[in-house]
């Protein structure tokens, strides 16, 4: 593993805007007579519903898995897989995650390509307290999937101290790449980053708010293409840990890191299919 | 009748109160309880079943009680640590059943229940006879789940002990440390939550370095964890850096600390981001699920373990089947042998409730999870459960952990109370005293 220095990076945001620009903005809530109408968890979040834009989500070919009882909410592990040929005409272009009783509902965006050859997306996640968790997945076709989990969570996960970390910024990053993947057959890959995770929600022992600080983007691309991109928001737990799938070709990964302050740190790998 | 229902409330909340091994002990047959009679087999003669079996005589004389439970004398969890540290004798830790059957009546045969048919209301023993009952109560503890962790089967368990069930496994473990040289690695491989004992690994790496620093001074403790905190951490980490010095280095999950493959023959971990540790003696605690018998039962969910109604620990999925212990999914409730035995009180009220005719009234429970981190260097961490919307949850204000800059003397208390918790349970639940 080669680990370049942090450098600070421009604004690299086009790839992701595409998907992830339609969440940032919104209330949290339907209104109250909206809200009576609502037959799904999913219809009764203004972000979803902005996402769904209209259509009516199909809720086969997509499984989201999560513990159904959590005893420690600041770490519960979330995993989103899509049933999808992930070809050049029909692949899975993003999923979204949100929890509906925490804070702030977006968790995280996913931005996949065909080079990731599989659509399925793990991580861990903050959740406040029990709730539905809801994943959204839209294909190249424009078709939208949703599923739904709820989870009871014992020990809340938000206000809590954020798990161990003592990193300040970006520290350590991790990746693990099989050695020689099976070409044709889409290799798992592994990432982890010591970071605090800050939510901005937490009061340091004098009292006083910590300033938010997270992990805001993650991308990889193969010899300069992209692969996968990950937003992240505050309900992803301290030390971001990422798991997803490239179709193994030979050439280079490059996996990149950036912080809400800007800062970057990259770490490339050869991928070396057998 | 109105006075026997205050009362009755006024005992259960007595019993609620202190989950009480005290309370309890000099507890009445309740004057209402003499209906009703029925069988009521219990699976499992641990700490939720022993306890269950004795409660249920307890509350009800008439009903017939028979427990199955394979072995004849039963070793605790709870204090193996403390022998493996060298505090105590591997006997001080074994219990039989001579007062279940001879004091309380309960019929108690030593064999498994290899099945059960939920519709027919009967238990098929090992012998293929089979046992009818009006209620059933399982408790089972855990079984390892062997197919979770690569390279971690019941092969691997000759080499690479989990000492996670008391006997052999225990023994084995203690003759590895006994046997290995100075300077060596003790590495233990804590899993993901739930798991029996939360605060068990890291009182098992305390109780290991207490030895380790005895016998071989230049040996390391490695714990591995799949977790990035645990149960009484901050005094666990203070205690020691303060006892052992830098002899026990943690490494979490978020530093790669979750195993993913064990090589037993080499005594060699692999860590998800690729990192190896070669160990001198190698301590896999596995993820695991409810005892077999619970899926047989088909009482567990996909999780593998048993969703119970808060209320009375009866099966959500399977009525006339109470779960107790280890293998109940009762989040925030730990999986400790002092919540089993309070779980246990229950189920048999509920069951002695259900026989009757009667309503159930309110139950609560605690838990008190003692930890020793070295001889006279105890702590603790308690808590005190009920249900609030159809869920458990810990009462606010509850419990509590001991101070983090407490002096010596109140560590010292401390683990005497351990040891008097320890014989109080046991007296509880198997009727023995310490010898
Ligand atoms: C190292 C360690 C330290 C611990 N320290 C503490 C502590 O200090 N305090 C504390 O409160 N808890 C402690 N615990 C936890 C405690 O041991 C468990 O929570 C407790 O044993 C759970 O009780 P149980 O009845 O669910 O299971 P168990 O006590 O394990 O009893 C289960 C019984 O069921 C029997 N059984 C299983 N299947 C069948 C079948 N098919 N037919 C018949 N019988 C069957 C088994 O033989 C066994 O005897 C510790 C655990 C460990 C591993």
């Amino acid at each position: 593993m080669r680990l370049t220095k942090p450098v600070f990076r421009g604004d690299r945001r086009s790839f992701l805007r595409s998907g992830a620009g339609v969440l940032g903005v919104g209330g949290l809530l339907l209104s109250a007579p909206s809200l009576l109408l609502a037959r799904q968890p999913w219809e009764r979040l203004d972000v979803v519903r902005e996402l769904l834009d209209g259509s009516e989500p199909s809720t086969t070919g997509i499984d989201l898995d999560l513990p159904l009882v959590s005893e420690d909410g600041s770490s519960v592990s979330l995993s989103v897989s899509v049933d999808s040929p992930m070809s050049d005409d029909d692949y899975v272009e993003s999923i979204h995650v949100f929890g509906a009783g925490n804070p702030n509902p977006e968790i995280a965006a996913f931005r996949l390509t065909p080079a990731a050859g599989k659509a399925v997306v793990a991580t861990r996640v903050r959740l406040n307290e029990s709730q539905t968790v809801i994943a959204v997945a839209r294909t190249s076709r424009g078709e939208m999937k949703v599923a739904t989990r709820d989870v009871r969570v014992t020990v809340s996960g938000c206000l809590s101290r954020n798990g161990d970390s003592s990193a300040m910024g970006l520290d350590n990053p991790r990746v693990r790449v099989p050695p020689n993947p099976q070409a044709g057959n889409p290799a798992e890959i592994l990432t982890l980053i010591n970071h605090p995770m800050e939510t901005g929600l937490r009061e340091g022992e004098d009292g006083e708010l910590i300033p938010k600080r997270i992990v805001e983007r993650f991308q990889v691309e193969l010899d300069g293409d992209p692969v996968f991109e990950a937003e992240l928001y505050q309900a992803v737990s301290a030390n971001p840990y990422l798991r997803f799938h490239v179709k193994p070709r030979a050439g280079e990964l490059r996996f990149s890191w950036t912080e809400d302050t800007g800062e970057t740190v990259e770490v490339t790998e050869t991928l070396d299919p057998a | 009748m109105k006075h026997f229902i205050t009362n009755r409330r006024e005992t259960l909340k007595l019993l609620g109160a202190t989950g009480a091994v005290a309370a309890l002990g000099s507890w009445g047959v309740p004057a209402w309880s003499n209906g009703g009679p029925g069988h009521v087999v219990v699976v499992g003669g641990g700490f939720g079943g022993a306890t269950a079996a004795k409660y249920l005589k307890r509350y009800n004389p008439a009903l017939q009680v028979t427990l199955v439970e394979p072995v004849e004398r039963f070793y605790t969890c709870p204090f193996t640590n403390l022998y493996l540290g060298g505090l105590r004798e591997f006997e001080s830790v074994g219990h039989d059943y001579r007062e279940l059957k001879d004091r309380y009546g309960v019929n108690v045969l030593h064999t498994t229940a290899q099945d059960i048919d939920a519709a027919a209301h009967t238990v098929t023993l090992g012998d293929g006879s089979t046992l009818r009952y009006d209620r059933l109560v399982l408790s089972p503890g855990i079984e390892i789940r062997w197919d979770a962790l690569e390279g971690y089967g019941e092969d691997a368990a000759e080499k690479a002990p989990h000492a996670w069930k008391a006997g052999e496994q225990t023994l084995l473990l203690k003759r590895q440390l006994e046997a290995m040289d100075d300077g060596g690695v003790f590495i233990l491989s804590a899993p993901a939550n739930p798991f029996r004992c939360p605060p068990g690994p890291y009182e098992r790496v305390s109780m290991v370095a207490h030895y380790l620093k005895t016998h071989k001074p230049r040996s390391k403790v490695l714990l591995l964890d799949s977790k990035d905190g645990f149960s009484k951490q901050g005094l666990f980490m203070d205690g020691w850096a303060e006892v052992y010095g830098d002899m026990i280095e943690w490494v979490s999950l978020s530093d790669d600390g979750r195993v993913v493959r064990v090589d037993a023959d080499r005594l060699e971990v692999e860590t998800e981001f690729g990192e190896r540790h070669q160990a001198g003696v190698l301590n896999v605690v596995p993820p695991q699920k409810a005892g077999w018998i619970a899926d047989r039962a088909g009482v567990t969910d996909e999780s593998g373990w048993v969703p119970i109604k808060p209320a009375t620990f009866e099966s959500t999925q399977v009525s006339d089947i109470y779960v107790v212990g280890d293998a109940t999914v009762a989040a925030p409730m730990p999986k400790s042998g002092f919540v089993a035995n309070a779980q246990a009180k229950v189920a048999a009220m509920a069951i002695v409730s259900s026989l009757a005719e009667r309503e159930m009234p309110p139950a609560s429970w605690a838990n008190t999870c003692y930890s020793i981190i070295a001889p006279g260097y105890g702590i603790s961490v308690a808590g005190v459960y009920s249900v609030q919307d159809g869920a458990i949850a810990e009462v606010e204000g509850s419990g509590g952990i001991s101070p983090r800059d407490a002096d010596p003397d109140f560590r010292r208390r401390e683990a005497e109370h351990a040891v008097g918790w320890y014989n109080a349970i046991c007296q509880d639940t198997w009727g023995t005293r310490p010898a």
